[in-house]
């Protein structure tokens, strides 16, 4: 999938990096740069990079298929706990279908989302394998 | 232990190996060696990049620990250098990639070198040169192949996937310091690729002789003149590593004895990862020395080229091991596949493209 | 002023390759017209719902061009998109028109064509429901989510795997005898061990298929459906609530967006959902049809698939799990199958006096509830 230069390009912060929205009014945390707090509203949040580890607290094996997806299928798309407190949705990858379990303990690493068309960009981002130092 | 005429070292390292191998014998039956070959040249298996992983990603991961091991500020750093021949963008720099997803600031020197399998090696060089001069105050220098090989190659038994990075600095920061360094390169057409063509081609016995161990027996006899030093005072030796074999030639060659020059081998068990090659060595070394003691390492580059270059170990190393994954644990971390997940990995397998 | 449905008409869902939008719609206008004593010629507004038409058919406000080809005159047409509650954001626009007085004969049209392109194209296109800058771009697909969600509901409550699928048996069942159902053939439990998985634990017996149709619905003022010639069914009220994004939720297996919608609906117009009530629910994943039945109070919390077989009137036309989901079609298809289980033109009798059809985009991310009831 071909997607914006400059969408993709604004977006690095959100792809390339784990960054978590702190809510100075309810309190609550949620991923990404967030104008607003997802929860009540308010303007008042901060924004922190996660160190990117976290657990596999649900996981799926997705055999979607979309154009230029072969390469990668099946994926594992998963939703991870952050050590920070929030919930991020990914893909895991590197992993052996059989030995994935709920509770793995994972870690954020950059990878390629797609790059199915040879004279287009390639879309870097981040995914989590299993945390290699135990 | 870091004597006042050091003014650079290695402040951090970081290494990285893909999780999947491939044997090598599955290759040489694959295109039809006898496969006593993969014994002759000393290579049991290769790791193979995942097909979301190249130069950038692999690299991305040795540097992050870099920095993990070094717990400098990103925002110091001044200069950040991948050394490939797997660029994932003919005309694109990768080095910015990675130092933008590293939260390395705006304000630095970046670029992608290329020589073989040395530019990584010279990525050092540069980073030493620049915080010598104080130009910079941190040079990150990474090496990182998803290294080509034509199908049915010889060179496609040993071809891999790995990084390695260096994050160099002041010496009063260092795991070690760099006591000499000296490069030693010709034009010499042992290994190339053109413009547009998807695989290397090499001159085969021309490579060993006049390239490798000619550039590299060379550069250390180099160093060896200009500091002094010989091959008893160094507790380990680590050469670029095409094969298993080659580096225990050359050790030989030079006067070093073979458990000098085991330790730094890693090419059996992941492969010749190109720019990553003699620098996983090197860090495996680092990983398991004790303050004090003296490292040569000679990486090699095609065209041709070789470095030599003198570390000495400080006792900084101790505490720094146990932050980032090391080569031995990202060695023993593996999945074996076939030969066709690694076609279909490694894009070998011809596709109609969106 | 109330709003009355007075006609409405559907095509069967299927993979129309042999026939464009455009006569997919006028079929579906044509049903819609007959014995409404209207024509293209009286309506005010056309109000066109479709999720992907730009996607998909490269056409952007496909209402100016129904308009167009199919002989309406002085009309004005706008087209709505809210990804896959277009159809019930349609059927509010045209509600709050008569309501309001501003319109006293509205077409709503909702259409979709799925089929135009390859499975691996129009899962890209499925997929921009979720968000893209978030979602999408990482390749996450709805069915991922419903995996996702299914996975929870089966570890909170014990619920077993072959359980979760009397939800697709029942909507096949339904499909069966509903002409216009697309997926018209039972299944058993026992397929599920060969059905092609999709996302793990989520198969193809536990979705919705690729769908092209068109329906109609004419909404009218008062004293226009009495001077119709069928009889008419009140469009009461609409309510919606938007959800957080699942990595958000604290609970994947509660649908608080089709809750909260509910229990504004139910306490302004006091009604109370039971399992004799005729309602059509979206079961994009018949996990997702489990997890509606509980949200809107029918069923306790993890027991939906026990109500399952004590709901005569639950999704009668098969859901989207078996009629099929033209998306932007399928909120009115739900209508018109209710209007027909009223109007005791369906397949089972109904004696009820309410009725409710829901939809919702994504797992729940916006959901809507539309509330029917009989001519009084």
């Amino acid at each position: 999938m071909k997607h914006s230069i400059s969408i993709f390009w604004r977006l690095k912060d959100n792809h390339y990096k784990i960054y978590i929205t702190k809510c100075g009014d309810c309190g609550r945390v949620a991923p990404l740069k967030r104008l607003k707090c997802p929860y009540c509203g308010s303007r008042n949040v901060e924004h922190v990079e996660s160190r990117g580890f976290g657990e596999l607290i649900n996981y799926t094996v997705s055999y979607y298929r979309t154009e230029g997806s072969e390469q990668y299928l099946p994926r594992v798309v998963g939703l991870v706990k952050l050590d920070e407190g929030p919930v991020i949705v990914g893909e895991i990858t590197d992993v052996d279908l059989n030995e994935l379990s709920i509770g793995t303990r994972v870690e954020a690493v950059l990878r390629k989302y797609s790059s199915e068309d040879p004279n287009g960009l390639i879309y870097y981002g981040l995914k989590f394998i299993p945390v290699i130092k135990k | 232990m870091t004597s006042s005429r050091f003014r650079v070292g290695i402040v951090g390292w970081g290494a990285y190996i893909p999780v999947y191998r491939i044997k090598a014998k599955e290759i040489a039956r694959q295109w039809g060696f006898d496969d006593r070959v993969t014994d002759s040249i000393w290579i049991e298996e290769k790791a193979v990049a995942g097909a979301d992983e190249d130069t950038v990603t692999m690299g991305w991961y040795a540097a992050r620990s870099a920095l993990l091991r070094a717990g400098v500020n990103p925002g110091d750093i001044g200069a950040v250098f991948v050394g490939t021949e797997s660029k994932p963008y003919a005309v694109k720099p990768s080095s910015t990639i990675i130092a933008d997803a590293l939260g390395i600031s705006a304000k630095k020197l970046s670029t992608d070198l290329e020589f073989a399998c040395r530019a990584g090696s010279e990525g050092i060089r540069i980073s030493v040169s620049l915080v010598e001069s104080g130009a910079v105050r941190y040079g990150l220098a990474i090496g990182s192949d998803t290294a080509q090989a034509n199908p049915g190659d010889v060179l496609e038994l040993t071809a891999s996937s790995g990084a390695a990075a260096y994050l160099v600095g002041p010496a009063d920061e260092s795991v070690a310091v760099f006591e000499s360094l000296v490069t030693y390169v010709t034009d010499t057409p042992d290994f190339w690729r053109r413009d547009g063509s998807r695989y290397p081609a090499h001159g085969e016995g021309f490579t060993g002789e006049p390239a490798y161990f000619h550039h590299i027996v060379s550069a250390v006899k180099m160093l060896m003149n200009e500091s002094g030093l010989k091959p008893s005072d160094f507790d380990y030796a680590v050469f670029h590593q095409p094969n298993g074999k080659f580096p225990l030639q050359v050790g030989r060659m030079l006067g070093f004895p073979r458990e000098k020059v085991l330790p730094g081998i890693v090419t059996p068990w992941i492969g010749n990862t190109y720019n990553a090659s003699a620098l996983l060595g090197l860090a495996k070394i680092l990983e398991n020395s004790k303050p004090g003691q003296r490292i040569l390492v000679a990486p090699f580059g095609s065209g041709a080229g070789a470095d030599a270059i003198s570390v000495l170990v400080t006792d900084k190393v101790l505490e720094r091991v146990g932050k980032a994954p090391t080569v031995e644990e990202l060695i023993a971390r593996k999945k074996y596949i076939s030969y066709a997940e690694y076609a279909k990995f490694r894009n070998l397998i011809h596709r109609n493209l969106w | 002023m109330k709003t009355y449905v007075v006609g409405s008409g559907v095509t069967k869902v299927d993979r129309h390759y042999d026939k464009n939008y455009l006569v997919l719609i006028d079929e579906a206008v044509g049903k819609t017209l007959a014995n409404s004593g209207l024509d293209a010629s009286d309506i005010e507004y056309l109000v066109v719902s479709t999720a992907f038409s730009e996607s998909i058919l490269n056409q952007a406000d496909p209402s100016t061009y129904i308009a167009q080809n199919l002989g309406f005159r002085n009309v004005k047409a706008l087209t709505v998109s809210s990804g896959e509650v277009s159809g019930a954001v349609a059927l509010d626009y045209a509600h709050a028109l008569i309501r309001s007085g501003k319109a006293s004969r509205v077409l709503v049209v909702g259409f979709e064509k799925m089929s135009e392109y390859p499975s691996w194209v129009i899962n890209k296109v499925y997929s921009k429901i979720l968000e893209y800058e978030v979602e999408g771009i990482k390749n996450v697909a709805p069915s991922d989510y419903a995996a996702l969600i299914m996975n929870d509901y089966m570890r909170r409550y014990g619920v077993s795997r072959e359980s979760i699928i009397k939800w697709s048996i029942k909507m096949h069942e339904n499909a069966v005898k509903t002409p216009h159902a697309q997926l018209q053939f039972t299944i058993s439990a026992d397929s599920l061990s060969k059905a092609l998985r999709i996302s793990e634990p989520l198969t193809m017996l536990d979705s919705h298929p690729t769908s092209d149709g068109a329906a109609a619905l004419l909404l009218v003022n008062e004293s226009v459906a009495k001077k119709a010639g069928t009889t008419p069914i009140e469009l009461v009220d609409v309510e919606s609530s938007v959800n957080l994004p699942i990595y958000l939720r604290d609970d994947l297996t509660y649908f608080s967006a089709t809750a909260a919608a509910y229990k504004r609906l139910s306490s302004r117009n006091g009604v109370k959902l039971t399992t004799n009530t005729a309602i059509n629910v979206y079961d994009t994943y018949d996990i997702y049809g489990l997890l509606t039945i509980e949200a809107l109070e029918i069923c306790a919390r993890g027991e939906a698939v026990k109500c399952v077989d004590e709901m005569p009137y639950l999704n009668v036309g098969g859901g989207l799990k078996a009629r099929g989901h033209p998306v932007g079609a399928t909120p009115l298809y739900q209508v018109h199958e209710l209007r027909e289980l009223m109007s005791g033109a369906s397949w089972v009798k109904y004696d009820g006096d309410i009725s409710l059809a829901h939809a919702m985009s994504g797992p729940d991310n916006n959901a809507w509830l539309i509330l029917l009831k009989g001519w009084v």
